[in-house]
């Protein structure tokens, strides 16, 4: 942490926390706050940085906006927030986080957000790995198709891709068709023994969304937009998203 | 149920709820509670432990009588049992006791239906009720308690085992929105929770013993606190400035895991054996229901709405509402309250004052001063309390052989109706002139038996008690027959002093129905006006040329009321009242008398006069201390509170022209020289702020604090503070601020400890929320033997139970001059004092106590007694003998005589003694107990 004293007052009328307010619902009680760590005490970012969410909500009001806006920190944030849920005054301090990831130039933005972002934007599987549609349902009929002969109780397991009119549009993780198709099963076979009618889509169907954790808005919508255009081609009544 | 009706005259419809249990024939043996089969949670001990079906709520109930719960009563509930029936040994239950429906009239309503504590369930991230030594405050206070289910030996609920390390997590259920809609601060949790953390070290014992507090500010503006917490702190209570954010169960299924940031930022995880969380209060649904049925609105937080300058009066005229039910506070401000409302009742109903009263007839007492004493002895078996330990046959037996005594009774309960009426018989029948009672205690007893006394027609001071209940059966249980040998010797010391006593005259004297009040700010002049609405003459002393004191310097209240026309309204009303005498540039010069009879010289303008009064208020009020620090006084920019409020209301477009204004709390409080909290100034620098916000949003505001201390509802204003963009920086007491001038610019460095850095700031002004100092002259405290504290202010007699009676009887005390206060809180002690005061007023003459101290002709003036007396009711007095020779000797003064017999046990020279407890009476109690049983009293 720098030791430089900190200067208030002068002319910031643009300071960015009062931007990041009139953003949100409330001002997200971005002014509210008491200072009484309960934020940092849960946060599993705390330390890291030399920062913590008290200390970046505080540097934001004490109009630090060179620092705030320059941390990495806002980076390893995981948007659990913890903080917000024990809040005394309710402070929405993962918005203010988010509204800081946005202030970045984009290309600036960690390398591993940005390209599994620019990677679900190739096509409109969505998938964060690039998996078209066409590897991904023979992935999946292939996995089923061994589990059905080796484990002769789940015969009758189905793993449907396209089916229309099914009531749930079940959506993926991208990681596992490609690194760990096994780890698939073990959900199939829950809507198996609870007898769900549901289906995959080979559009649509990563869950993970990179561009809303890139802070990216277009691109997050667009990717949302594709999932649901899926989801109402087939005509399902229910987008389960796992993510 | 219902009310209707108005002010003067409301009707209210209220349901009672059957307790079948006859009250006037219950004696609280508690037999019934320990044969009831049925058992219940107990709620007064949070539901921690079991009670029975019948049951008394706490033990310090009053009336102390039993009830029977309806709901849970297996008879009641499935028609068979009766179990208590037919153990009762006076016939009290009443299963045929049915819900009654009455009707009041009455002129006025108090409501005080007070709080309940927060239920923490909604915040699940604390685990209460899922982690088992995770309790609330309330549940701690009971398991702390020796009449809780612990018995006052402290074990922690996972494993029965002492607790050695406990942590309490403040503000739970308070100011907070989230999960919880108490935005408000409960007052009273600060308090508490270091009361217990002290109470706890005081039951535990052994190594590795901790207590820790976990905080956000420290709210301790309350008289005497401040010096409390430091006490604290000295004696090892650990405060740490950190809120955890969850709390786990402990790794081996029992204790807690804490995991919090300290306040610079580093990460702890620590272990404790329990945490308490320190709940806060709110207004239950039934009391809402309440207000309902009254019309009466209430504020967004469910509280009783009021309004400044009438605390404690609803929206509804005689309606008035006190205690927590009006604002989160502790006990000495709920006491106090409930004297105001006592004042609004009474001014209320002033017409209707004494046209009730009733007043109890005895007969002509007889004369028994020829007579030899005849001793009638009652020996009580208190149910089976006292006989089934003491053989009371055998005491009574023995009784019968000591000498004077003409007749021996025993009885199941002698305190009941019915041995009332029997004692009576006996007295005529067998001409009695004393009476022993051998039972349980004269304190809460012996008003009774001396009330039979005079209704048979003899002295009350006849009776003497021996209490072979308490200090005997209950005590020697395991040990039956000693406990009889020594009853035996309880009652012949009772015996042998009976024999010597002699009927007592209480004194009365003549009330002058006058009240002095002195002291013409807010608070004098609210007494004085309350005191008037009585009907009470009134004198209002004030020293400056106009009345107001410091109101005039204030702008607003903390709701944004202006004072200043309220202020001249208030002077305006006392100076047009005919009952009050005003007097300004007035000094009192001396003060002579006691409680009903005081008279004072007093100088107006120069003009000497007298006063004569039966009370005094003193309302002697405080002002702000000069600070000496920040560069005050050296630059026009620094300015205390009231110079800031001066310049806001004189040149507010010259203010709202600054860029930035900084405010620094506690300038000369909480520091060694003046350790209290001078409880006023953050609430007073949230209003100042939040005026400049509301001049100029863009204007840099920053307040540098140790504690803010917003408490009760006031915290609201630190909240809107808050969202107003105001800044607030935490500073040590070791780390001050630091101000100087550089360039013509005021320059000010602090730290802020969240961000470990330092800020500078450039304040076009610096305002200094400076201390409040009593501003009472030490002659008048002099005059009236005030008692004060360390710090100059005027003592209460009791600040919990007599919150506004001063230790010197008629003497009541009100405003800054007891402690820093704002407006609401002096004008209800106003109120409160004037309502005492009017107490001792309404009465033409006042009887005294029969037990006071007499001089004898063997005092020589050595005086000793003078320097022990607590009530400085001897004094010395010079007189002549017949032979004309000048001696000395002192001189009590009944009024003022408490009766404690401190003189009598200094005395070297038996000069002084004490009615009822003379040398003679107790020297004959002595040798009774020390004589052997068998042998005759030398």
């Amino acid at each position: 942490m720098s030791e430089t004293a900190v200067k208030i007052g002068g002319n910031k009328q643009s300071l960015f926390i009062n931007e990041v307010k009139a953003l949100l619902p409330d001002g997200g009680n971005l002014n509210l706050c008491l200072t009484c760590g309960a934020c940092s005490s849960g946060c599993p970012a705390t330390g890291l940085e030399g920062m913590d969410p008290r200390k970046f909500l505080r540097m934001a009001a004490m109009g630090l906006d060179d620092e705030i806006t320059s941390t990495p920190w806002v980076w390893m944030c995981s948007m659990c927030t913890r903080c917000v849920y024990v809040c005394p005054m309710k402070i929405n301090i993962p918005q203010l986080v988010f509204y800081t990831r946005q202030s970045w130039p984009r290309e600036e933005r960690p390398k591993g957000i940005l390209g599994s972002c620019d990677m679900a934007l190739r096509n409109d599987t969505c998938s964060a790995m690039g998996t078209t549609e066409e590897d991904f349902q023979f992935v999946v009929e292939d996995v089923l198709e061994e589990y059905r002969e080796a484990q002769p109780e789940f015969t009758a397991m189905q793993a449907p891709v396209n089916k229309k009119g099914a009531h749930y549009f079940l959506n993926q993780n991208s990681r596992e068709p490609v690194t760990e198709p096994d780890e698939m099963v073990p959900l199939w076979k829950i809507m198996h023994q609870g007898g769900a009618d549901w289906t995959y889509g080979t559009k649509g169907w990563a869950a993970e969304n990179y561009c809303m954790f890139l802070a990216d808005d277009e691109k997050w919508e667009h990717i949302v937009r594709t999932k649901v255009k899926a989801v109402e081609d087939l005509g399902c009544n229910v987008w389960l998203n796992t993510e | 149920m219902e009310v209707s009706g108005e002010a003067g005259n409301f009707t209210i419809k209220i349901k009672q709820s059957p307790r079948y249990i006859d009250m006037d024939k219950c004696i609280a043996c508690g037999l019934c509670a320990e044969k009831c089969p049925k058992k219940v949670d107990d709620e007064f001990n949070m539901e921690i432990n079991k009670r029975k079906a019948a049951y008394i709520k706490y033990g310090q109930a009053v009336p102390l009588k039993y009830a029977i719960d309806g709901e849970q009563c297996i008879y009641l509930t499935r028609g068979k049992c009766r179990a208590c029936e037919k153990f009762c040994p006076t016939g009290a239950i009443n299963f045929d006791d049915k819900t009654q429906i009455m009707s009041l009239n009455v002129g006025a309503v108090i409501m005080a239906p007070g709080y309940k504590p927060f239920d923490p369930t909604p915040l699940d991230f604390y685990g209460n009720g899922q982690i088992a030594d995770v309790v609330t405050s309330l549940e701690y206070e009971r398991l702390l308690s020796a009449s809780g289910p612990c018995m006052g030996h402290l074990k922690r609920p996972s494993n029965n085992r002492e607790p050695k390390k406990i942590a309490w997590l403040q503000c739970v259920g308070s100011r907070s929105t989230n999960r919880c809609a108490n935005s408000y601060c409960s007052s009273v949790c600060c308090m508490y929770a270091i009361k217990q953390a002290l109470v706890t070290a005081e039951h535990l014992t052994g190594d590795g013993l901790q207590q820790t507090i976990f905080f956000m500010d420290i709210r301790t503006p309350g008289k005497e606190f401040e010096k409390y917490y430091v006490d604290a702190k000295e004696k090892g209570v650990r405060f740490v400035r950190a809120r955890p954010h969850s709390i786990e169960a402990g790794r081996n299924g029992s204790g807690v895991r804490l995991q919090y940031t300290t306040e610079s930022g580093a990460m702890v995880v620590e272990d404790f054996d329990m945490t308490i969380l320190s709940v806060g209060l709110e207004i239950p649904p039934e009391s809402k229901q309440l207000a309902e049925i009254f019309d009466i609105e209430l504020d967004p937080f469910g509280f009783a709405k009021t309004d400044y300058f009438a605390p404690v009066r609803s929206n509804q005229p005689g309606v008035f509402v006190t205690g927590a039910f009006q604002s989160p506070k502790a006990i000495p401000r709920s006491v106090t309250e409930a004297s105001s409302a006592a004042a609004e009742a009474a001014n209320l109903l002033n017409q209707a004052r004494g046209t009730l009263t009733r007043e109890k007839t005895y007969p002509p007492e007889k004369d028994i001063a020829a007579e030899h004493p005849r001793i009638g002895v009652f020996v009580c078996s208190c149910g089976i309390n006292i006989a089934g330990v003491v053989e009371v046959d055998a005491v009574a037996e023995y009784a019968r052989s000591l000498p004077n005594v003409e007749l021996v009774e025993n009885n199941l309960f002698t305190c009941s109706a019915d041995t009332q009426d029997l004692i009576n018989k006996k007295i005529q029948e067998h001409q009695l002139n004393r009476i022993v009672i051998a039972a349980c205690t004269p304190r809460t007893h012996e008003p009774l038996f001396q009330e039979t006394l005079k209704e048979a027609g003899l002295n009350a001071y006849l009776v003497e008690m021996a209490n072979i209940r308490n200090q005997n059966s209950w005590v020697h249980q395991k040990t039956p027959e000693k406990a009889t040998e020594k009853a035996k010797n309880q009652v012949r010391m009772a015996v042998a002093k009976a024999s010597l006593v002699v009927p007592l005259q209480s004194l009365s004297v003549a009330v002058t129905q006058k009240a002095l009040v002195i002291g013409g700010g807010m608070a004098g002049m609210t007494a004085a006006l309350t005191l008037a609405d009585q009907s009470y003459e009134t004198v209002l002393l004030e020293k400056a040329e106009r009345l107001g004191g410091n109101a005039w310097q204030l702008n607003e209240t903390g709701n944004g009321q202006p004072i200043r026309p309220m202020l001249e309204d208030l002077i305006k009303r006392v100076q047009s009242n005919q009952r009050i005498k005003v007097h300004t540039k007035a000094k009192l010069l001396s003060a002579m008398g006691s409680v009903g009879n005081f008279v004072s010289k007093i100088e107006v303008d120069g003009k000497t006069r007298a006063v004569n009064y039966g009370v005094a208020v003193l309302a002697t009020g405080g002002k702000e201390s000069q600070p000496e620090e920040y560069l005050y006084g050296q630059d026009p920019r620094v300015k205390t509170h009231l110079e800031f409020d001066a310049a806001l209301r004189e040149r507010s477009d010259e203010i709202a022209a600054a860029g930035s204004v900084v405010f620094i709390q506690c300038v000369g409080s909480r520091e060694e020289h003046r350790l209290y909290c001078s409880r006023i100034c953050c609430s007073h620098t949230m209003k100042s702020a939040i005026k400049l916000k509301e001049l100029k949003p863009d204007m840099d505001v920053v307040v540098l604090y140790r504690d803010i201390r917003t408490y009760g509802k006031r915290e609201d204003l630190y909240k809107q503070a808050r969202e107003l963009g105001v800044l607030f920086i935490r500073f040590d007491l070791q780390s001050k601020p630091q101000v100087h001038i550089k360039d013509d610019d005021l320059q000010l460095t602090a730290f802020d400890p969240i961000l470990q850095r330092p800020v500078s700031i450039t304040p076009d002004y610096l305002v200094l929320a400076a201390a409040v100092e009593p501003s009472t002259d030490q002659h008048l405290v002099e005059l009236f033997k005030c008692g004060q504290n360390e710090e100059g202010f005027l003592n209460e007699a009791h600040p919990k139970l007599r919150p506004v009676d001063m230790s010197v009887d008629g003497l009541f005390v009100a405003g800054l001059c007891n402690f820093p206060k704002p407006i609401d809180e002096s004008i209800a002690q106003a109120k409160a004092a004037a309502a005492r005061a009017g107490v001792l007023l309404a009465r033409e003459e006042m009887q005294l106590d029969a037990i006071k101290s007499y001089v004898t002709e063997k005092c020589d003036g050595c005086a000793l007694c003078l320097d022990v007396c607590p009530y400085r009711a001897i004094k010395l007095e010079q007189y002549q003998q017949d032979n004309g020779t000048n001696h000395q000797r002192v001189k009590t003064d009944p009024a003022l005589c408490k009766g404690c017999g401190l003189c009598a046990a200094t005395c070297p020279k038996e000069g002084v003694h004490v009615h009822g407890f003379t040398l003679e009476q107790l020297k004959s109690q002595v040798h009774a107990a020390m004589a052997p049983l068998d042998s005759a009293v030398p």
